[in-house]
C-alpha cells in the first residue's frame, strides 16, 4: 500500500530522475560572488540556506500548499489563480524560467507515477514547481505539513549537497549543517502550512539571489543550470 | 511509430575522442537527405553546441544543449528527464525530423545511454588513448550499436597499429560492427554515412530493437554442475 509517508520520501530523494542534479538552489551564483570565498567562511552556506527558507522558499513552501488546497477543493480556475500569485512574488524572469523546466520535468514523472495529476495539470505544460508538488500531494494523500516540509527540505539539501561540488567542504560537516536546519524548516512548515488564502501567501523577497540569477542566466562556465 | 517521432541516435564515449566532431561530419555529410537535430550535454554550459553551431553544417537552431550538471553520467543514465524534454522539444518545433543525434557529456568507458533516452547509440575511441582500450572492453566498446575506432590518420604518431585495434574490437564485440574512421579518409567517412542511413531506415521500418549495453562488463561464474559459465547480462 502506498503511504503518504513514502511519497513524501520519494519526492525528496535526489535519486527521483527529475533533473535534479542540474540544480544548486542558487548557491553556484552565490559562490562565485564571493560566497565561502577562499574556502575560510564555509558556514556561509548554512546561512545562506537559512536566508533562503526565510524568503523565496518560504514563498514555493506557501504555492504548494495552496496549490493542494486548492486541488482539493475543486477549484478549476483557481490553480491559475496560485501561479498568478506565484509569478507576482518570483521577480527574477530567470527563476520563474528555471521553476517552470523543473515543474515540467516533475509533472512528466507525476504523470506516470500518479496519473490523476493530469486531471489537474495539462501533461508537458510548464507549471512552477511548486504547484506540481501541491497538486501531486493532493493525488497522493500528503497533509499540507508534508508539502511545505518537501519543499523546504529539498531547497536546503539543494543548497548543502551542491555545496558539496562547489567549495572545499567536508561531506560530513555538510550533513550537520542540514541537521542544524532542521528548527528553520519546521518553522517554515509551521507558519505556512495552515494557509488556505491566496492572498496571504508570503510575499518575501531577496533581491540578491534575484540579481545572481539573473547573471548566472549568461555565466559561460557553470556546473549547474540554476 | 508516432508520426513526429525521430530515430534517437546516441553517440558516447570519452572526452576528446571526436564526438562533436563525428556529429558534424553526419550533418555535413546528411543534411540535405535527412532531417537532423542535435542535442548536445556539456558539463559546462553549452561550448559543444556553440562549436557545433559555428562549424555551419546544420541550422544553428536545430542544435541545443542540455546542461548536466557536473554529471553527463546520469543524464544519459539513471535521470535522462532533462534530456528526454530537449529531444521531444526538437522533435515537436522542427517535426517531422529524421533523426536526432544525442551527444554525452563524456566521462568514462563505462557511460552508455538508456535505451528511455536513444533507439541506438555509436561508442567513440580514438587511437590516441592506445591500442589496449579496445581489447580491455566495457560495455559501450562491447555492446554499442556501433565501435568507432576514431583519428586513424594519428596512428602513426602515437604507434598504435589500427587493424590490430580494429581486430581486438570485433572480438569484443561478437561481430557487430566497428569503423576505423578518420575525417581525413573520406571512404571511413563514407561507411560512417552508410551504417547511419541504414540504420536510419531499420528504426523506421521498426526492424530494430533498443539495446542496452548495460553497466556489467562480461563475467565468469561456476554454474551448478562446476562448468564454468561466462555470459553478458542483458537487462
Ligand atoms: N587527427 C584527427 N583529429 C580529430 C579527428 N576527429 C576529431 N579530432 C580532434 O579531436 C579533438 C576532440 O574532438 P571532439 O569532437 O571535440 O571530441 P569530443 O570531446 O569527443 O566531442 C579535436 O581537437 C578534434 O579536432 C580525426 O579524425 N583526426
Ligand atoms: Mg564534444
Amino acid at each position: 500500500m502506498s503511504t503518504a509517508e513514502l511519497v513524501a520520501l520519494m519526492l525528496t530523494d535526489g535519486r527521483l530522475p527529475t533533473g535534479g542534479h542540474t540544480q544548486s538552489a542558487g548557491l553556484e551564483p552565490a559562490v562565485r560572488a564571493g560566497l565561502g570565498a577562499d574556502g575560510k567562511q564555509l558556514a556561509d552556506v548554512t546561512t545562506y540556506a537559512r536566508d533562503r527558507l526565510h524568503t523565496v522558499t518560504r514563498v514555493e513552501a506557501a504555492v504548494a500548499v495552496l496549490a493542494r488546497y486548492i486541488t482539493h477543493s475543486h477549484q478549476s480556475e483557481g490553480l491559475r489563480l496560485v501561479e498568478g500569485a506565484w509569478a507576482a512574488r518570483t521577480s527574477s524572469q530567470v527563476l520563474r524560467g528555471v521553476s517552470r523546466r523543473q515543474g515540467r520535468a516533475y509533472l512528466r514523472l507525476a504523470g506516470r507515477v500518479w496519473p490523476e495529476v493530469l486531471e489537474h495539470l495539462q501533461a508537458d505544460s510548464e507549471v512552477p514547481r511548486p504547484i506540481v508538488i501541491g497538486v501531486i500531494g493532493a493525488v497522493t494523500g500528503l497533509s499540507a505539513e508534508q508539502v511545505a516540509r518537501i519543499i523546504a527540505y529539498d531547497d536546503v539539501q539543494s543548497v548543502v549537497s551542491a555545496s558539496l561540488k562547489l567549495l572545499p567542504v567536508d561531506p560530513a560537516e555538510a550533513a550537520t549543517w542540514l541537521a542544524g536546519l532542521h528548527d528553520d524548516i519546521e518553522e517554515l512548515v509551521a507558519d505556512v502550512s495552515p494557509l488556505t488564502d491566496i492572498e496571504k501567501i508570503p510575499a518575501n523577497g531577496a533581491p540578491l539571489i534575484d540579481q545572481f540569477a539573473q547573471n548566472h542566466a549568461t555565466e559561460r562556465m557553470r556546473l549547474f543550470h540554476a | 511509430m508516432h508520426e513526429t517521432r525521430s530515430f534517437r541516435l546516441g553517440v558516447a564515449g570519452p572526452v576528446g575522442t571526436g564526438k562533436s566532431s563525428l556529429i558534424a561530419t553526419v550533418c555535413r555529410e546528411l543534411a540535405d537527405e535527412l532531417r537532423l537535430g542535435v542535442i548536445t550535454n556539456d558539463i559546462y554550459t553549452d561550448e559543444d553546441a556553440r562549436l557545433l553551431r559555428s562549424a555551419g553544417v546544420l541550422d544553428p537552431d536545430r542544435i541545443r544543449a542540455v546542461e548536466t550538471g557536473a554529471c553527463p553520467h546520469t543524464a544519459i543514465r539513471d535521470d535522462v528527464t532533462p534530456n528526454l524534454i530537449a529531444v521531444e522539444d526538437l522533435e515537436r518545433d522542427f517535426a517531422p525530423l529524421d533523426v536526432v543525434l544525442v551527444e554525452s557529456g563524456g566521462d568514462n568507458l563505462t557511460a552508455t545511454f538508456s535505451p528511455a533516452l536513444v533507439d541506438a547509440q555509436i561508442f567513440v575511441l580514438d587511437v590516441a588513448g592506445g591500442g589496449d582500450v579496445a581489447r580491455k572492453g566495457g560495455p559501450g566498446i562491447a555492446r554499442a550499436d556501433l565501435l568507432i575506432v576514431n583519428k586513424t590518420d594519428l596512428a602513426p604518431y602515437v604507434g598504435v597499429d589500427v587493424e590490430q585495434m580494429v581486430k581486438d574490437a570485433s572480438e569484443a564485440r561478437d561481430g557487430k560492427p566497428v569503423i576505423a574512421l578518420s575525417r581525413t579518409d573520406p571512404a571511413s567517412v563514407a561507411e560512417l554515412t552508410e551504417w547511419v542511413r541504414t540504420m536510419t531506415a531499420h528504426v523506421r521500418t521498426g526492424g530494430h530493437t533498443p539495446v542496452d549495453p548495460g553497466p556489467m562488463a562480461p563475467h565468469s561464474h561456476v554454474g551448478e554442475d562446476g562448468t564454468l559459465i561466462t555470459h553478458v547480462h542483458s537487462h
